[in-house]
């Protein structure tokens, strides 16, 4: 882990509503889950399943841009979630994700976004 | 409850998410009485949330955090409601090899995984009804993009020379109050379920509709006996009047299934 935000998590197994297109555990590892602290620079509103592009600054000063995959925006509306909501205003914000099975890296579901202000966004149930 | 720093998401949410009108209307209203049109016949015009075929979505908002999923705390004794079971059609035995293949090999084949239009009756209740006397509209807000399916009342018969499509050709017709529906002239390439549950052009689809107050209940049958052992009765759906509009569906572009690690793809129950 090249970011310095990013540190492993304590796991917690709980059996998931599915709320996804496909198996997020098909794609994504519940055992690898990280936190990491960046700014949303971009939201893909997209089915079936949203992006979010975190900009995750590194020790060197240098910039890792992540690819952070969510709900899909149907679900989401119901949730009166809006991607300016999810940019959260270019603040800095921390993220709870688990990262890909297959090795791409900077590639992460993402569970929660919690704002400098103190709110947050649950977006997946545990995997 | 959980004794982290995480709000306490359950607290609260049902004044909260009435006081933000999420919940069904349904639900917010207790029973009230089934609307019928100047004809008679129960009005099914309105949005419906129907879960799509996945969960039904109870956010729960605390201040401005808001949960999507995963909310709840765990259940203490461990009595969380068992899940359902996959309802799923029975295929005549020589075809259940090769439902079997596609089923195991689901990330490369299911259509749904690449964005096309899921069929009928996969694509279950419809999320917005437009009524009239002659004809009924269904329209579709589904991850696969918005979908219509224009069901006239009136019509003596399927029309013959229509191209055959993923959503097919219905007509329809009042049983009292149960709207009939009936649908024929496929494609064959859409599956019924996510399992590899294929169906052949000859695929003839009936469902019934009926609104019980504001709640819409959503049954159909699949037949298809070139390659089903018995027709298929879909577990019934239900669907509830929501004040959330269905919108224009954003593009669906497909991202993941190079990344998937293994071909067991889908965990959705549609």
């Amino acid at each position: 882990m090249t970011c310095k935000a990013a540190f492993m998590l304590a796991i917690v197994a709980v059996p998931p509503p599915a709320i996804a297109h496909h198996s997020v555990t098909g794609q994504y590892d519940p055992e690898q889950r990280i936190a990491l602290s960046g700014v949303i620079r971009k939201v893909d509103w997209i089915n079936p399943h949203t992006y979010l592009h975190l900009e995750v600054t590194n020790d060197d000063g240098s910039t890792t841009n992540w690819r952070l995959e969510s709900a899909p925006t149907a679900m989401l509306r119901k949730a009166r979630i809006t991607p300016d909501m999810l940019m959260g205003g270019g603040a800095v914000v921390t993220v709870d994700v688990i990262l890909a099975r297959d090795g791409t890296e900077h590639l992460a579901w993402l569970y929660r976004i919690d704002y400098p202000g103190g709110h947050s966004y649950q977006l997946s149930a545990e995997r | 409850m959980r004794t982290t720093a995480k709000p306490s998401w359950a607290s609260g949410f049902a004044l909260l998410a009435l006081a933000l009108g999420n919940l069904p209307v349904g639900a917010q209203n207790g029973e009230s009485a089934t609307p019928r049109l100047a004809s008679g016949v129960p009005d099914l015009n309105g949005t419906w949330d129907n879960g799509s075929g996945i969960d039904f979505i109870e956010p729960v908002f605390e201040g401005d955090s808001i949960c999507l999923a995963g909310c709840n705390d765990p259940p203490e004794s461990g009595a969380a409601a068992a899940p359902l079971p996959p309802d799923r059609p029975r295929y005549r035995s020589e075809f259940q090899a090769r439902v079997d293949d596609l089923d195991a090999r689901q990330v490369d084949e299911d259509p749904v995984l690449r964005c096309f239009t899921p069929g009928v009756p996969r694509i279950g209740p419809p999320d917005k009804i437009v009524q009239r006397d002659a004809e009924i509209v269904f329209l579709y807000d589904d991850v696969s993009g918005n979908f219509f399916r224009i069901v006239p009342l009136d019509a003596s018969g399927h029309p013959t020379d229509t191209v055959p499509g993923y959503l097919g050709d219905a007509i329809g017709r009042w049983d009292d109050d149960t709207l009939v529906v009936e649908t024929v002239n496929f494609n064959g390439e859409t599956w019924l379920t996510d399992d590899g549950s294929f169906h052949t052009p000859d695929l003839r689809v009936v469902e019934r509709i009926t609104r019980d107050g504001d709640t819409l209940t959503w049954r159909a049958t699949a037949y298809d006996p070139a390659v089903l052992a018995e027709p298929w009765n879909l577990r019934p759906r239900t669907a509830y009047l929501t004040g959330i509009e269905i919108t224009e569906a954003p593009p669906c572009i497909e991202r993941d299934l190079g990344h998937m690690v293994d071909d067991s793809s889908h965990d959705n129950p549609r």
